[in-house]
């Protein structure tokens, strides 16, 4: 073969990054303004359940914890570090750290190979610093890592949202953006990674924890290049829930962008989507339909296959849904002649019976649970888009369902049964385009 | 006992091939190009390598007007380009002419060039144009490219890539996943055109993109695909030809 196959990580590795039992927050500070103080503010605040110790020598307390003037003087083992100190100390720290008993550190200093030469050169120094000791190393140049699952937000903004949605990004804010949306809509995810520089950690070794970790269903990447594609082959080849990748750089313009930004080799948009294909890895073209996509293949159950049929109380959005799913590659087949007979007492008199079925701005939540349960049998999947203030629309699909929900244009009625959905497991999306289009990634592959 | 057959086994002669195009530092001449396909059971058209005027009119009549023919030579590789092809020959004068221009064309673009010969190929049926080709990404390695020929390349870019190994299913469903698939499956009422012998020409790059790692670069384009198989009427294979440590 002419790819080589390394080793995988040792899972202690990650038990230290995601379940750490004492953490060390290396360039922890007293002064509101900086990362220093918000990161130690956020892993005192997410509900750490173990010892939390910052590290500065001119502090004598922060956040009412005592600090200690260097990681040697630390009263105990601290199997997660993480480390926010001008990069030209980071190698130096690590190989402390390592003689502390960590086995893994999160690295958000800035000042690695996205800044020059010298730059790289304390990149290699870190990352050797960090194999000598047996330390996986996220970042540097990152976000940090939030696991709620264990009270662990070593990033920001402070989320503690659980969920079923795992994030690993290049990017450090267009991950946090995606766990922002996630905690708003009360979905939360199972774990964030932003992965910065990546000198050590990278999507492959995170796909292959994420495929093991039992809070994930399915994952969303967001890369500018693959670090090593014969690595990430095989951990998407061993992983079995879905993946979701938006890979930035499409263009020429964009994919030099992206090899400037964090020097990622970017490579050729034919080809990732030839091979994404072929691995069944799902693409997506946006921010917005890498989020959706995951939440959809996270919370629904896979459809037998392409038919559906539109439910909506807005003929507008009835016919977008129709447009996103011709392009989607969906099916809005024709109603048949059974459903259609047992839909006309159902429906009021000037309700055209026909995929999109509008229920027109009288439709009552119990009518569009009537409507759904007969046409259910009839089709794969349902689309269902709440358009109006429709009181009880939160009890019209159950969760678990290959169903996907639309509400838009409810108001305040439409938040709270958002809510009521959201808190039951069952996703909505705020479009019609958005919603088909996440839809038709379940049929995908 | 003695065996009948006494040639060396296809894919044998194709390491051959290779191995003596790159201790003479060149890539693939076409006539080579075409044994390594047959090496590999994929069809190639009726084609005669020629030394004079004299031989390329003998292999024109053997092989049937009209013909095309093409210089041969390692120091062109882009032949239309120079003046190398010339189609539709339909007379011994007309094959004649050809062979005189086909090197005086090369000559002009490259005065240097050695000219062994020229090409004799029949000229294929017209059917619809689509490219196969293999490449080695910096990142992916051996991948493997499909499209339909012309403008719909060159402009459209309407390709689709598959990594080495590619596998029976991933080949179909790369020549289904181009936008202009419907002029392959019956377009205004033309046939439909061979997919599965596409498929197999797909299949048959990746192996010898595995198995032949000193191949740089395939490029079969065009192929012209009927309602029953497909014919290559160009093949270029680039080898990598960087010093071997000794």
């Amino acid at each position: 073969m002419p790819h080589p196959d390394p080793p995988r990580r040792d899972p202690a590795v990650f038990e230290a990054l995601f379940r750490p039992k004492a953490v060390a927050v290396v360039g922890a500070s007293t002064q509101p303004e900086k990362l220093g103080y918000q990161v130690f503010r956020n892993l005192t605040e997410a509900g750490f359940a173990g010892p939390l110790h910052p590290v500065n020598p001119k502090a004598d307390a922060i956040l009412g914890r005592k600090a200690y003037p260097s990681v040697a003087d630390l009263p105990e083992p601290a199997d997660l570090a993480v480390i926010i100190v001008p990069a030209r100390l980071v190698p130096e720290t690590i190989r402390a750290c390592g003689r502390k008993g960590t086995r893994a550190a999160i690295v958000i200093s800035g000042g690695f190979s996205e800044s020059g030469p010298e730059g790289e050169r304390l990149q290699q120094d870190a990352v050797a610093a960090a194999r000598e000791a047996g330390i996986a190393l996220v970042g540097p140049n990152c976000q940090g890592v939030n696991h709620p699952y264990h009270g662990l937000c070593a990033s920001w903004p402070l989320l503690t949202t659980r969920g079923c949605m795992a994030i690993a990004s290049q990017s450090g804010t267009v991950g946090a953006a995606l766990m922002d949306w996630a905690a708003q809509e009360e979905l939360g995810v199972s774990a964030f990674v932003s992965m910065g520089n990546r000198a050590d950690v990278d999507e492959s070794d995170l796909l292959d924890y994420f495929a093991a970790d039992p809070n994930t269903r399915a994952i969303a990447l967001y890369i500018e290049g693959i670090k090593s594609v014969p690595r990430f082959l095989r951990a998407v080849a061993g992983c079995s829930k879905p993946l979701v990748v938006l890979k930035a750089g499409r263009t020429p313009k964009g994919r030099k962008a992206a090899e400037s930004h964090t020097r990622s080799l970017a490579g050729r948009d034919e080809v990732y989507e030839g091979a994404f294909r072929q691995y069944r890895i799902h693409r997506a073209a946006t921010l917005e339909e890498l989020y959706d996509a995951a939440k959809a293949l996270a919370y629904l159950t896979r459809p037998a296959g392409k038919r559906i049929c539109i439910i909506t109380s807005s003929g507008g959005s009835g016919i977008l849904a129709t447009d996103a799913a011709e392009n989607a590659g969906l099916d809005v087949a024709p109603l048949p002649e059974a459903l259609r007979a047992a839909l006309k007492p159902v429906l009021p008199a000037h309700c055209t019976v026909a995929n999109p079925l509008d229920l027109t701005g009288d439709a009552t939540a119990a009518m569009y649970r009537q409507v759904a349960e007969a046409a259910a049998p009839h089709f794969d999947s349902l689309v269902v888009i709440f358009g109006d203030p429709i009181p009880g629309a939160s009890e019209v699909i159950p969760a678990a369902s290959p169903h996907a929900v639309i509400c838009l244009g409810g108001a305040d009625v439409e938040r709270e049964e958002r809510a009521r959905m959201h808190r039951k497991g069952l996703p909505t999306f705020p479009t019609p385009e958005r919603g088909v289009l996440a839809l038709s990634h379940l049929t995908r592959f | 006992m003695a065996p009948r057959d006494v040639t060396v086994p296809p894919r044998e002669a194709a390491r051959r091939l290779i191995e003596q195009a790159r201790a003479e530092r060149r890539h693939l001449l076409e006539p080579e190009a075409y044994q390594l396909l047959q090496a590999y059971s994929l069809p190639v058209p009726r084609h005669r390598f020629v030394r004079d005027a004299e031989e390329a009119v003998a292999a024109a009549e053997a092989i049937g007007f009209p013909v095309a023919l093409k210089v041969v030579s390692p120091d062109i590789l882009h032949k239309s380009e120079s003046g190398g092809v010339r189609l539709d020959l339909r007379g011994p004068a007309a094959v004649r002419e050809a062979f005189e221009a086909v090197r005086t064309g090369a000559r002009a673009a490259r005065a240097d060039a050695r000219l062994p010969g020229a090409l004799v190929v029949e000229m294929a049926r017209p059917g619809t144009e689509v490219i196969v080709g293999m490449t080695r990404d910096p990142q992916f390695g051996a991948t493997v490219m499909f499209g339909l020929g012309g403008i719909f390349v060159e402009i459209y870019r309407d390709v689709s890539f598959r990594i080495v190994p590619v596998a029976e299913p991933d080949a179909r469903e790369m020549i289904r996943e181009v936008k202009g698939l419907p002029l392959l499956t019956g377009y205004r009422g033309r046939p439909p055109a061979d997919l599965e012998a596409i498929a197999r020409m797909v299949l048959q790059v990746s192996r010898m993109a595995e198995e032949l790692p000193e191949i740089a670069e395939v490029d079969l384009n065009p192929v012209v695909v009927h309602e029953r198989g497909v014919l290559p009427l160009d093949a270029r294979v680039l080898l990598s030809l960087e010093e071997t440590s000794a």
